[in-house]
């Protein structure tokens, strides 16, 4: 997806700029909507949300102890997600043209969501250290959603780039 | 924060009788799906680490399976574990048992 003469996310003096259009917007807005979906209706054992709610404490002597901070801490990771998501639907729909303005603190809000709609995805994909970005045969039934996970990918890695080049 | 080593050495044997001041350290783990720009930028942002010292940390975690980030008391460490939970880091916390 290196076609652009743009970046899709840079830096503009204190501000980000995104040069996105407006289809690949109401694409990002859709999946944050998804996921937003997936963090308020999934259950405890949803296999998909593995990484969105990850151990805290991995040896077996300290069970008890997880099993506190998945109590107490869940609920918190969720709002923190959840308002997250908040902040980019709302620059999101407030964008026009081919770009949208973000404050330095909607451009972290906007890569964290990015990052988690991608272990989602990820997770679902079941990608490995193996993944070809742009790779996947054309005929794979999910080549849909492989795409997607490249184009987040994609995305996230300018924003990262964009935040570390100030 | 104080530099942390950056890997942990196994040991073979661990103290059972734990006191409440036992330090903790914080370990991220590899994984497929995070990117190593944004797994150093997480360094960045919550640790305050230099670019430089953020890649060599990302690139321990990526070459050695996991690398420790942060230490402390447990309090302090589980506030790591969970900062870094947020950002989308697998991370966990043990025992210093170092």
């Amino acid at each position: 997806m290196g076609r652009r003469q743009r970046p899709p996310v840079e830096r503009d003096g204190a501000q980000f700029r995104i040069n996105i259009g407006r289809d690949e917007r109401e694409l990002i807005r859709r999946l944050m909507a998804e996921m937003r979906g997936l963090l308020t209706e999934s259950d405890d054992d949803d296999g998909r949300m593995k990484r969105i709610f990850p151990a805290a404490y991995h040896q077996a002597v300290d069970r008890e102890l997880n099993d506190e901070y998945q109590r107490l801490m869940r609920e918190e990771i969720l709002s923190s997600r959840l308002k997250g998501l908040d902040a980019v639907d709302s620059f999101m729909a407030q964008a026009s043209g081919d770009r949208a303005m973000l404050t330095e603190s909607q451009m972290m809000a906007f890569l964290q969501a990015l990052n988690g709609v991608r272990l989602v995805l990820g997770t679902m994909l079941d990608i490995t250290e193996d993944h070809d970005i742009g790779g996947v045969d054309e005929n794979d039934p999910l080549v849909g959603e492989y795409n997607l996970y490249d184009f987040l990918s994609w995305i996230l890695d300018w924003a990262v780039r964009a935040v570390q080049g100030g | 924060m104080s530099s942390p080593a950056p890997i942990v050495v196994d040991r073979p044997e661990q103290d059972e009788s734990v006191s409440p001041d036992t330090p903790w350290i914080v370990l991220v783990w590899n994984d497929p799906i995070n990117l190593m720009s944004y797994v150093t930028f997480v360094f960045q942002k919550l640790f305050g680490y230099s670019l430089e010292k953020a890649t060599e940390l990302m690139m321990d975690v990526h070459e050695k399976g996991r690398a420790v980030v942060a230490n402390g008391t447990r309090e302090k460490a589980e506030l790591d574990v969970f900062r870094l939970h947020e950002h989308g880091l697998w991370a966990t916390m043990q025992r210093d048992d170092s």
